[in-house]
């Protein structure tokens, strides 16, 4: 049996991706060329980035605050939360930029994956507050602890599972992001990746079992944390 | 009762892809592939949500973020900062840069996409002028792409968008390919991005000419891909490419 006859007899479906949606995004190796001057590509901001070039913190906010800011208000609407977000993926990333590693991608998909773990966090800690809120509230025998909510279990496995993602390798990290967050099926990462089907599925496969896994051992551990 | 599905299709289907109507009959009335997918989908539950999903619209902070971060590391935030949202403006009327990027292949193709890109294709006068006539005075030559093999299959090839006298176009390929053990080849042209596509028509190996569809820009479309259909009814690209290179 070849990768080809493995493949599903899918219903025709009308095509997953056409030119509607792919104006949402374009490769930014394809974004002609910034005007005449000597401005520093990204690929240079990255590397002055992650050297500790005060300038490229600047250039980098300039060129992709836009971008994460706009993730931020998406998860958090606008105003301070969305703002904190924000300021809290520059400032981390700065901080944690040895943490950067220019081969394994470019600095706003960086940026991007730290915005999720901001955005994780900021919801994992709206979730302790409530509880805590409510653990007083029943304390203090107001009302008995209104079911005693346990934990969100969904807001504890995110802070999980980016962690985990983020020890991934490429291709396989890339495969499942474009999976998890671009919502390509394994066809389309195929085409996209120019890897072969076969790949593309045991890798997703694989990557699964995994995080799987980083939920079987940890998971459970913080529940009761 | 039939046999169990794939764990590769089990984590499809965890996804939310389709499976095959045997696949999907099965899962229905098994509860150990039914619950491994339930396991297998915790994890795309929690992370493929809409606020994860690769950025959409940006939207310019408040310039009160750039001052807090300057402050913080304090850089000099005066000099830099108010360019913040002005630079970041021009952006937004381009769409936004896709910000992930996979290793081996796709930069290669993006960086040659990319060079296409900017000198661009065009259909009119510019393009005829550009062209190169054939001898006979009959026929111009747009683009030519060279076809390199992917996914370790050996096919090659070369490919042409050529202008007849009548102002349509045609794709001329030249492919080096065996013939599929199962299903056909068909040709796309792809968009720079890699994710639109148009199908332009089934080939075998050797010489095929394919009347292009009168107003696609393949300047819009630089990328020639020869993939593996399976007869399965599927419009769609299978993701099995063969053959791959970019018109300029
Ligand atoms: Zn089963």
């Amino acid at each position: 049996m070849t990768g080809v006859l493995d493949r599903p007899t899918a219903p025709p479906r009308p095509s997953p991706r056409t030119r509607a949606t792919r104006v949402e995004f374009v490769a930014n190796d394809v974004v002609p060329l910034r005007g005449a001057t000597s401005e520093p590509d990204d690929a240079e901001v990255g590397r002055r980035f992650v050297a500790g070039d005060e300038a490229a913190l600047a250039l980098a906010y300039q060129r992709w605050s836009g971008q994460v800011h706009g993730m931020a208000v998406r998860a958090f609407g606008p105003g301070p939360d969305a703002e904190d977000v924000t300021q809290q993926v520059f400032l981390s990333a700065w901080t944690g930029r040895a943490g950067y590693r220019p081969e394994a991608g470019p600095l706003p998909a960086w940026l991007v994956g730290v915005c999720r773990h901001k955005i994780a966090d900021t919801w994992a800690k709206r979730d302790r507050q409530r509880r805590l809120t409510e653990a007083a509230a029943a304390e203090a025998g107001s009302r008995p602890a209104p079911s005693a909510r346990p934990l969100d279990t969904a807001v504890a496995d995110r802070v999980l599972l980016l962690d985990e993602l983020d020890r991934i390798d490429q291709p396989q990290r890339g495969i499942i992001e474009l999976a998890f967050f671009e919502d390509l099926t394994h066809a389309q990462i195929a085409v996209r990746t120019g890897l072969p089907l076969g790949t593309v599925k045991s890798h997703i496969r694989r990557t699964l079992e995994r995080l799987r896994s980083r939920l079987e051992v940890d998971g459970a551990a913080a529940l009761h944390a | 009762m039939p046999q169990h599905c794939t764990p590769e299709d089990l984590s499809l289907a965890a996804l939310g892809e389709p499976l095959s109507p045997d696949d999907a009959a099965h899962l229905s009335g098994c509860t150990a592939c039914t619950a491994e997918v339930a396991g297998l989908r915790r994890s795309v539950e929690a992370l493929a949500i809409p606020e994860f999903a690769a950025p959409g619209a940006p939207v310019a902070p408040p310039a009160h973020v750039w001052a807090a971060i300057a402050a913080a590391t304090g850089i000099e935030a005066a000099s830099e900062a108010p360019s913040a949202a002005p630079a970041a403006a021009p952006e937004p009327a381009a769409p936004l840069a896709e910000v992930r990027q996979l290793r081996p292949r796709r930069s290669r193709l993006l960086l040659a996409a990319a060079a296409a890109g900017v000198v661009g294709i065009g259909i009119g006068a510019a393009a005829v002028a550009l062209g190169d006539r054939d001898d006979d005075g009959s026929t111009v030559a747009l683009a030519s792409a060279e076809l390199d093999p992917l996914g370790g299959n050996d096919a090659s090839g070369q490919a042409e968008v050529v202008e007849r006298p009548d102002g349509s176009r045609v794709l001329r390929l030249e492919l080096d390919a065996d013939a599929p053990d199962e299903g056909y080849l068909e040709v796309w042209l792809i968009d720079s991005d890699v994710v639109g596509m148009v199908p332009v028509g089934v080939v075998s190996a050797g010489t095929e000419e394919l009347v292009l569809p009168p107003d696609i820009d393949v300047g819009q479309f630089p990328i020639v891909d020869v993939s593996v259909e399976p007869l399965d009814g599927d419009p769609t690209h299978s993701g099995v490419s063969i053959a791959r290179g970019q018109l300029a």
